[in-house]
């Protein structure tokens, strides 16, 4: 402490002396930090240095932030900054689909749109040809035309229901 | 790197992805300076300055951002405001980590200690010193502060602090009719 115009003596008399209990008035976060820059009128940082003087916590506050708030700040440790920002959502999450179903079934103006249409086209592919080694639609158009007659697969139809009713006694 | 001061509050207080992201890389310097420096006294480990750290983030934007939104740029500045959030929110942490559990020798001493009541003190009288000449003599006898600190502290000059603090002795020594040396 600068001891240059601070004699024992005063500290002394300083410590007979107590200060009345004065009910500390409320103060808010803004107003607290309002004060500790100086934006306040003689009025309003009295009512703020009352509750100061009575408050040995907020006189510790005012001196360690306002001797913080004057220094360069070390830079923080990384996996603080990434804690904090995973508090607020992602906006892809949080926004609701702008391009419709299909271009998101695409993957269109994805990042893997080519892949994406490269594998629906192979997919296309197979499917073609093993529609074309089965025969296709002409070949199973044949059949039930000129194949084996509708009335004889009926008739297996009716004889397999009757056995099926013989066989529950009805 | 985007500067406190030059974030849009509005656009933060949306919920905004980036805005969060850019605020949270342009205050982490203080709040970790803030919390470290509250936590210094209560011997808490690096992961409690973390925890304590992260509590002053979600305070900001719980409830819809509701305590962010409370900030008026025009009573202070977002530095000054958010020093006194995060001081506060890391004091609340530490409060809640010691409850019941701490040793009594790892409690620091000016948190145990008492004032000595047998002591008979004269009372000053109200209105005999001014808030500020209080705040001057509490600083610098009872918490040992050095004159250019409360300068720093109150923005006013070191003379100013010195003879504020002489008019209050003279006072004081006029009401107990004490003699100066």
């Amino acid at each position: 402490m600068s001891t240059d115009r601070i004699t024992q003596a005063d500290k002394e008399l300083w410590q007979r002396l107590a200060t009345g209990p004065v009910a500390s008035p409320e103060v808010s976060d803004l107003e607290f930090a309002a004060w500790l820059e100086g934006r306040l009128s003689e009025t309003q940082a009295a009512r703020i240095e009352a509750a100061v003087a009575t408050n040995p916590e907020m006189r510790r506050a005012a001196m360690d932030l306002s001797e913080i708030l004057g220094m360069p700040l070390p830079a923080a440790p990384p996996r603080m900054a990434v804690r904090a920002q995973a508090l607020v959502g992602f906006e892809a999450e949080r926004a609701a689909p702008r391009h419709g179903w299909l271009r998101s079934l695409l993957g269109l103006g994805g990042g893997f749109a080519l892949p994406r249409a490269a594998m629906a086209t192979a997919a296309v592919m197979i499917a073609i040809s093993g529609f074309m080694l089965g025969g296709g639609l002409g070949e199973s158009y044949a059949k039930e035309r000129y194949g084996n007659s509708g009335t004889v697969v009926s008739s297996q139809n009716s004889n397999e229901l009757t056995a099926f009713f013989a066989s529950d006694g009805i | 790197m985007t500067e406190l001061n030059q974030i849009d509050l509005r656009v933060l207080a949306t919920g905004n992805k980036r805005a969060w992201d850019t605020f949270v890389v342009a205050s982490t310097p203080l709040i970790n300076a803030v919390v470290r420096r509250t936590l210094s006294t209560y011997r808490l480990s690096e992961e409690d300055v973390m925890d304590a750290a992260q509590d002053v983030y979600v305070r900001l934007c719980a409830n819809d951002f509701r305590l962010l939104k409370t900030y008026d740029p025009a009573r202070a500045g977002l530095s000054t405001w958010l020093a006194v959030v995060a001081r506060s929110s890391a004091v609340d942490h530490a409060r809640r980590r010691r409850q019941g559990t701490t040793p009594i020798d790892d409690v620091p001493e000016v948190a145990l200690a008492v004032e000595d009541r047998h002591v008979e003190k004269l009372k000053i009288p109200a209105g005999l010193l001014t808030e500020r000449q209080t705040l001057i003599l509490k600083y610098l006898y009872d918490e040992e502060r050095d004159v250019a600190e409360v300068a720093q502290l109150l923005k006013i000059d070191a003379q100013t602090v010195r003879s504020t603090h002489h008019k209050a002795l003279l006072r004081l020594r006029e009401h107990f009719k004490e003699e100066s040396p």
